[in-house]
């Protein structure tokens, strides 16, 4: 820390630096999207059970709910979560408010009318033909400026920075130049410019970009910062961390058409797609074996620090799914699995199980600091939250990747396509019944939220309200 | 603040992970690129071709921008010190200080 930075730092408070309401609308905002999505979610799932409730009516067709569920997760629970966590984390990392409060407020509703405007859109037939995409073309614009407006409101804090940054900074600096950038070039070129299987690259290197070059720097960037002050202490070597940021952003941007294998995209393009991939998988493992040193003599706090277990269970199933990714990229794999539900069950480990999961760590964390209470209304619900939340994922990921293997060796056989159904039958009822489950350990998280917001008079601690771990409570009981 | 030196068998673990781990997968990935850059000369799919290389330029083009200026304006110099300045920082914002063996024995 230079000298300004560090005579700065001794006037600034929490307070002046963190608009700390404009967090706590997010990250509610966040979860009730959340919610939204993971019902719309279960409905979509009720449709391949033959249990769908509102069959023959237009504006519920499950394909039309299904985007619901894609987008509501994405652009509502994602997105806000991660506004509201760049809101708290930006500015106490730099030392430098965002650039303006009155932009923040103005960009959290009008984020809000671009996903509602959504969530219409395509309830009423106007979806985007694109994969991850499905935002009705009329709202393209306005989103993509809403993109570079968040760029600029936490791009003037870091660019103020004097010396050598740390690495959740350079994750956040490369997410706000890439997502506009993957956001304008998934919506606008094949919508307008470019036809045909090109189109079709295109589509496969945004859907796969918009995971790899916003989720992934900014869930990555929130870790470096959330899991050193969870477990108080540096991460094991930030040099190493660096490895990992640079080869994500050299090796990453290839990655996408590895989702059109076997396509009219010419091979070479695949094979490139395929390398790339492994290339990132290896990135990946020097950020784990980084997280696992840091967490090397402090294991105790996967037992004791909620916001830790999310994060690093979390992490466990980011290196899973990458492997898993790096060989289910491969042409070998491609032949049997290519369509299935391997790949649906691979999706949601990576939306849910990662990034959901981690979002669950940053708000069990956050929560109790922005409404200045001691701890949770009923830290067992939260247990309930994880266990629910956990047993839930890991049965749905095995549970779509065994049918995905089914479906594909039916198919690869030329079995008639019915018995492929009558196969995956029980595999989408155990799928309705995890999902069912999560949706059922989210609602005790949002329960216990509730609950703690009106109790937070009574929660109140009498130490410092930014004391992390208050002097009269141990760190299990405040997490 | 004055950051503690790595241990020396850190140094070579971080050393040695950055060029195994990142060795192989540049040769690949580098081979790959120049197969496609080649084919926009000699092969009548250079239209495919042209939007995949022409994004990856675009963005790790920019990104390569950004390494050579970080690297000519001293960001790695004193790489492990923004890990402790980082949590100083929040020390300081909790209402508390950490002390500078506090941070180290971590």
């Amino acid at each position: 820390m230079n000298q300004s930075q560090s005579s700065q730092s001794n006037v600034l408070t929490p307070g002046t630096l963190v608009d700390e309401k404009i967090v706590l609308y997010y990250l509610s905002l966040s979860l009730t999207y959340l919610i939204i999505a993971m019902l719309a979610g279960l409905l979509y799932s009720l449709q391949f059970i033959h249990m769908y409730p509102f069959e023959g009516i237009e504006i519920f067709s499950p394909g039309r709910w299904r985007f619901v569920h894609t987008q509501g997760v994405a652009y509502g629970f994602i997105s806000n979560a991660f506004l509201g966590a760049l809101q708290w984390v930006v500015p106490r990392l730099t030392g430098h408010p965002v650039a303006s409060r009155k932009l923040s407020w103005f960009i959290l509703i009008a984020w809000q009318v671009i996903v509602l405007a959504t969530v219409v859109g395509v309830l009423t037939g106007e979806a985007q033909a694109l994969e991850w995409g499905e935002t009705p073309v009329w709202i393209d614009p306005v989103a993509l400026l809403g993109l570079l407006l968040v760029a600029y409101n936490f791009l003037t804090p870091i660019v103020k920075v004097k010396g050598p940054m740390y690495v959740t900074l350079w994750y956040f600096i490369a997410a706000f130049v890439w997502t506009p950038m993957v956001y304008a070039m998934g919506n606008f070129l094949p919508e307008y410019f470019i036809g045909g299987s090109a189109a079709g690259a295109i589509g496969g290197l945004f859907i796969h970009d918009l995971v790899g070059l916003f989720v992934t720097p900014i869930g990555w960037g929130l870790m470096y910062y959330f899991v050193p002050i969870a477990l108080k202490k540096p991460i094991w070597s930030h040099g190493l961390s660096l490895v990992g940021f640079w080869g994500l952003a050299f090796f990453y941007p290839l990655n996408g058409i590895h989702h059109f294998l076997y396509s009219p995209i010419p091979m070479f393009l695949q094979y490139g797609a395929i390398i790339s991939t492994i290339a990132v998988e290896l990135v990946v493992t020097t950020v784990i074996i980084n997280f696992f040193g840091t967490l090397r003599g402090r294991g105790d706090a996967l037992r004791t620090n909620m916001p830790v277990r999310w994060f690093y269970i979390g992490m466990v199933f980011y290196f899973t799914t990458c492997l898993q990714c790096a060989f289910h990229t491969t042409l070998m794999f491609q032949r049997i699995i290519h369509f299935t539900d391997w790949v649906v069950g691979h999706a949601h480990l990576v939306m849910y199980g990662v990034f959901g999961f981690w979002i669950n760590g940053v708000m069990t964390y956050l929560f109790p600091r922005l409404l200045r209470t001691n701890g949770w209304y009923k830290p067992s619900w939260n247990s309930w939250h994880f266990w629910l939340s956990g047993i839930g994922m890991l049965v749905m990921f095995f549970d779509l990747m065994s049918a995905g293997l089914i479906q594909g060796f039916i198919w690869k056989a030329l079995a008639p396509w019915s018995d492929s159904i009558t196969a995956s039958m029980p595999f989408w009822k155990i799928r309705t019944v995890s999902g069912t489950a999560i949706i059922i350990g989210q609602l005790f998280f949002v329960a216990n939220v509730i609950m703690t917001w009106r109790k937070a008079g009574e929660l109140a601690p009498k130490s410092s309200p930014y004391d992390p771990t208050p002097s009269n409570q141990s760190q299990e009981q405040y997490t | 603040m004055k950051t503690p030196p790595s241990s020396r068998s850190k140094r070579y673990t971080v050393l040695g992970l950055a060029f195994l781990l990142l060795a192989p997968g540049a040769y690949g990935f580098t081979e790959k690129l120049v197969q496609f850059v080649r084919t926009l000369n000699t092969d009548n799919e250079a239209g495919f071709t042209i939007i995949p290389i022409s994004n990856y330029f675009l963005i790790a083009g920019g990104m390569a921008c950004m390494l050579f200026w970080a690297m000519s304006n001293g960001m790695f110099r004193d790489i492990e010190k923004p890990k402790y300045t980082m949590l100083q920082r929040e020390a300081e914002l909790d209402g508390g200080a950490l002390t500078e063996e506090e941070l180290y024995d971590a």
